[in-house]
């Protein structure tokens, strides 16, 4: 396994020859970083600025005044804020620990235990990954019934703990994973479940950073489950409130900067999660290779 | 011979034991849902306050999304003609930016931990809030006249894949964002005392590029041609997926047909992918898996 930081090869002082490459380099990033950039400048538009014409990139009189409107919003609703926030951080607690457990142990087996039809299962796995997610919100919708997960928060989390791509990675991390680290275990008597935590949870902690930066995304920004499974308003999601909000605010002036605040108040958390986790979600993806 | 015997019956057991939630989850929430839409799709669905009613139509709905839809088909053809021309603009991009990153430069975290970004944004709401905001122009372009520029100096067949590519520049390299890293891991990868032979040998960057950087990167590049056509295919934003979602609950064509416009959709990707697989994995001569090490 090479890893992927093992010849550190950067030089220490930036050399006259590299200048051009920091110039494309910094150009590019400049236009990857543009639309966060635009995001907070957007929030802190005054209700002017949000409407000039043409339409300016940088705020130039920064204001707090649309998140002040955002709160008044909130705070004449019959259900507190709070609650759909609750909801929330209980529903994406669970799902990213639940889904990256579940991944971490399907992976582990379909790559190092020897079983019969592991192959069948990996290859609908990778069916599973290009479906179109869309087609199959009803079905789904029946069975969430039938379980009687309907106006539960457990119908919030039980149906999207299978994640595809979750465990796609975590398996072609698991591979790169030598035989012969788990057949030394083995024979030292340390039975399946034992070698799975003390040797393989270790080892794929960066896959696993991935897969739960996936999963938060995913549970963080769901609005269907809320919209399709949940009668009772009090069990809905943060981020079908926001949606919410704004799509009633929308044609009216004021809902505009509000509107602005409430995606920068859902994209934070993204944002904050990722700076936490990069440097390792970024090894993984080196490592695994995606083969 | 017997104690063998017993420790592969364990084996499996704990394999599937292993395996178990997730087929459970898999089974329930992915596969069954998929049958089901096949089966809905030979179907006429109506779904009525005490439940769905079905009519079993043959293929009545693939034959009306190909000879009567006045949209499917259009739009079907639009968006392929658009993935078929941002695919190899995406591949080629990221490897390029890859190679630029591999380069023995400093803040090398700083400019992947930037280019990784858009996984955060591409997924969810904040995607569609950024569209609803039109962060996802480039407000430069429009005002100092690129656009003119180019209109005025080339013909029209040059100059119009060039403006959208340059206006669509935010999304391309949005969704270039992984594919850097799958290129960045396969460059690791190449034992760098091969390039220090040839460049011994007098090779020049130019032929090292062509002659070892780019057949040992090959193998990502179909990697990357796979993730780019999966990933714009299932992006919740394109317009045929808009399409079946709002045909999902019409009550004149309904679930039915929505389901057999996804599985035609699904077919033309598994086509797609299967013939690029093909293309690809022909001619496999240099491995540098086993040169590289």
């Amino acid at each position: 396994m090479n890893s992927f930081h093992g010849n550190k090869i950067n030089p220490t002082r930036i050399h006259r020859s590299q200048l051009k490459y920091y110039l494309f380099l910094i150009a590019l990033s400049a236009f990857m970083l543009l639309p966060i950039v635009f995001m907070f400048s957007q929030a802190l538009k005054p209700i002017n600025e949000l409407f000039l014409y043409p339409p300016r990139f940088f705020v130039e009189n920064p204001t707090l005044k649309n998140f002040l409107d955002l709160f008044n919003v909130t705070s004449v609703t019959v259900i507190p804020m709070t609650r759909f926030l609750f909801n929330s951080v209980v529903v994406t607690g669970c799902v990213v620990f639940l889904s990256i457990t579940i991944s971490a142990m399907a992976g582990f087996a379909l790559s190092k235990l020897q079983f019969k039809s592991k192959k069948l299962i990996f290859e609908a796995n990778v069916i599973a990954l290009m479906f179109v997610p869309a087609a199959i919100a009803i079905p789904r919708y029946f069975i969430v019934d039938t379980l009687g997960l309907t106006d539960n928060l457990l119908g919030h989390i039980i149906p999207i703990l299978a994640m595809p791509v979750g465990l796609f990675l975590i398996k072609q991390f698991v591979d790169q994973i030598p035989n012969e680290l788990i057949q030394s275990a083995s024979i030292d008597g340390a039975t399946n479940f034992m070698i799975f935590r003390k040797i393989i949870i270790p080892v794929i902690m960066p896959a696993m950073a991935t897969v739960a930066i996936l999963a938060f995304q995913m549970a963080w920004n769901n609005t269907e489950t809320s919209e399709i499974y949940m009668n009772n308003e009090t069990l809905r999601t943060f981020a079908f409130y926001m949606t919410t909000l704004t799509g009633n605010l929308e044609n009216r002036v004021a809902g505009q900067g509000i509107a602005a605040a409430a995606a920068l108040i859902m994209f934070v958390p993204n944002l904050i999660i990722f700076i936490f986790m990069q440097s390792r979600v970024i090894d993984t993806m080196a490592h695994s290779g995606l083969k | 011979m017997l104690l063998r015997l017993i420790r592969k019956r364990r084996e499996m057991f704990t394999g599937y034991l292993f395996v178990l939630p997730w087929i459970i989850g898999f089974l329930l929430f992915m596969a069954y849902p998929i049958y089901f839409s096949l089966n809905m799709s030979f179907n006429r669905v109506l779904i009525t306050s005490e439940g769905i009613n079905t009519t079993f139509v043959a293929w009545d709905n693939f034959k009306y999304a190909f000879l009567s839809d006045p949209q499917y088909v259009e739009e079907l053809v639009v968006f392929i003609q658009q993935v078929v021309f941002i695919i190899p603009i995406v591949v080629i991009f990221s490897m390029l930016v890859a190679l630029l990153i591999n380069q023995p430069i400093r803040f090398k975290g700083l400019f992947r931990g930037i280019f990784f970004l858009p996984v955060v944004i591409t997924s969810g709401e904040v995607v569609k809030e950024l569209f609803s905001q039109g962060a996802t122009s480039i407000p430069i372009v429009e005002r100092y006249g690129i656009v003119q520029f180019l209109e005025a100096n080339f013909s029209s067949t040059w100059s119009e894949p060039i403006i959208t590519v340059i206006q669509q520049l935010i999304i391309i390299l949005w969704y270039s964002g992984v594919q850097i890293l799958i290129f960045l891991a396969g460059l690791q990868k190449v034992n760098s005392q091969i390039y220090e032979a040839a460049s011994i040998d007098g090779a020049s960057p130019w032929e090292i590029f062509w002659k070892i950087t780019l057949p040992s990167i090959k193998p990502f590049i179909l990697v990357n041609i796979v993730y780019t056509t999966v990933d714009l295919f299932t992006n919740a934003l394109n317009g045929v997926i808009g399409l079946i979602k709002e045909h999902m609950f019409k009550l004149n064509t309904g679930f039915g047909y929505a389901t057999a416009l996804a599985w035609i959709y699904f077919a033309i990707i598994f086509v797609i992918l299967l013939l690029v697989v093909l293309i690809f994995s022909r001619n496999e001569d240099y491995n540098p898996r086993k040169a590289g090490r």
